[in-house]
């Protein structure tokens, strides 16, 4: 049991593993953004509304602006700096749909968009229209692309292939 | 929002242990604690007892006659809980009904009813599936029923030193539903919802347990509405009545979110059309 102002605390961060002091007063956003310059977690309403913080935490999509920092320990974080696979400067194939469709305007929403994306298909192979506007009802837009984005969904999930899925599965807990 | 201390207890003991010192604050899912710190950035934070790695509290266990479900397990794993799709069905609707994706992943049905809104989603089911509560501290546990739990708006019988351990419901098939209406269906807190738990003789109701949520200052049953429907026959003119007399055992209030006139009118309009719905449905 950890009583430190800045517990050092273990976990796994776009699949590598981390053993680091964390601020235990700071949110998992404000960690990501402020501590390891991971910006690409967009910083939106900080209170659960608009997803634009959206992280995978164990394969799930969570408000990482309502996780504690030092409530990652021994979670796998997945960040949409994680999404594009190491070491190449190809996309990911649901950033590709992303791109496809014109499902970006000005992209402020589109990390969070990309990671719950990839959290319903993790579940759902292939999700219906419902299900898609269901698992993305907490991502907001503003610049009215939805249509676009719900497009982006059914095309990512038409391309993906288990091999682009397999590293954000570890971690996932039963339900 | 800085010098936050956070205790991360991996055992039960451990836990109650922490919660001995009156001051700490427990968090589940965090989806409504990290909003109302969010909103208090200037004053100094509570200390932080972080739940996530207890395990005993992240569990369904089913026996015979009742199903625990531990404090931990969050609005999505409700949603996909086979046993409880098949014995709670009006929690599951409730549970999948609240938030978005993201706050159902985190959000923990420990954390919706020691947070104590009137509006809280999880807690009308309790109330008609009877659940009793488990409430532990360093000395020793107690049980109490859901309904004797609320005290006010944001308000509990929980002490500073206990934390919820268990909630316990009877291991029984049930028919009933879970209706709510808020502003958007995604992401937006009650305006009034009802659960109903109903169980019927053949086409008369044996008996018929209604909760309301978001129209007093606690979730009430509707014990009136109840004794009414009680032997009934149910037909439309019973349904209709049965609305009726509901809208006056609600108690609301104007608010941000709703006007009581409105919450009165909508919460007989949500038990006319589940009533329809089970009765159809057979």
């Amino acid at each position: 049991m950890s009583s430190d102002l800045t517990p050092k605390i273990k976990f796994r961060l776009n699949g590598i593993d981390m053993e680091k002091e964390v601020p235990a007063g700071w949110t998992l956003l404000r960690y990501l953004r402020e501590e390891l310059g991971l910006t690409g977690t967009k910083c939106g309403c900080e209170i659960g509304e608009c997803g634009a913080c959206t992280v995978l935490m164990n394969g799930k999509p969570v408000n990482s602006c309502l996780v504690m920092a030092p409530q990652i320990e021994n979670a796998s974080i997945w960040t949409i700096e994680g999404v594009t696979p190491p070491g190449g400067t190809a996309l990911h194939p649901v950033q590709k749909a992303f791109i496809e469709c014109d499902a970006v305007h000005c992209g402020f929403c589109t990390p969070g968009m990309v990671m719950t994306t990839i959290g319903l298909l993790l579940q759902n192979k292939k999700p219906d229209n419902s299900q898609i506007k269901q698992a993305l009802a907490g991502n907001l837009c503003r610049c009215t692309g939805y249509i676009q984005i719900f497009e982006a969904v059914r095309l990512a999930a038409a391309m993906i292939s288990e091999n682009d899925m397999r590293p954000f599965r570890e971690n996932i807990s039963e339900n | 929002m800085n010098a936050v201390e956070t205790l991360n207890p991996t055992n039960l003991a451990q836990a109650l242990k922490a919660k001995a010192n009156k001051n700490v604050v427990a968090v589940a899912g965090g989806t409504d604690l990290l909003v109302r710190l969010h909103d208090r950035i200037t004053q100094p934070w509570p200390k932080l007892l972080i739940l996530e790695n207890v395990k005993e509290l992240h569990k369904i266990t089913v026996t015979k006659t009742a199903i625990t479900i531990g404090p931990s397990m969050t609005f999505s794993e409700i949603e996909n809980s086979a046993i409880l799709r098949k014995k709670a069905l009006q929690l599951v609707t409730a549970a999948a009904s609240a938030g978005s994706v993201q706050i159902r992943n985190r959000a923990t049905i420990g954390g919706n009813i020691a947070n104590g809104s009137p509006a809280g989603d999880t807690i009308p089911p309790l109330y008609v599936l009877e659940a009793i509560l488990e409430l532990s501290s360093a000395k020793g546990k107690r049980t109490v029923p859901i309904e004797k739990f609320f005290t006010g708006p944001g308000k509990t019988v929980l002490k500073p030193t206990e934390l919820i351990t268990a909630i316990k419901i009877p291991n029984r098939s049930n028919h009933g539903f879970f209706m709510r209406l808020a502003t958007r269906k995604a992401l937006a807190i009650s305006k009034v919802s009802v659960a109903v738990n109903i169980i019927m003789n053949k086409s008369k109701v044996e008996s018929a347990k209604i909760a309301l949520g978001a129209v007093a200052p606690t979730v009430i049953r509707a014990t009136l509405t109840e004794e009414y429907l009680r032997g009934k026959e149910i037909n439309q003119a019973i349904i209709d009545e049965a609305a009726r007399i509901v809208q006056d055992e609600a108690r609301p209030i104007d608010d941000i979110r709703s006007l009581a006139i409105y919450r009165k009118e909508m919460v007989g309009v949500l038990l006319k059309r589940g009533l329809e719905s089970v009765t159809t449905n057979g």
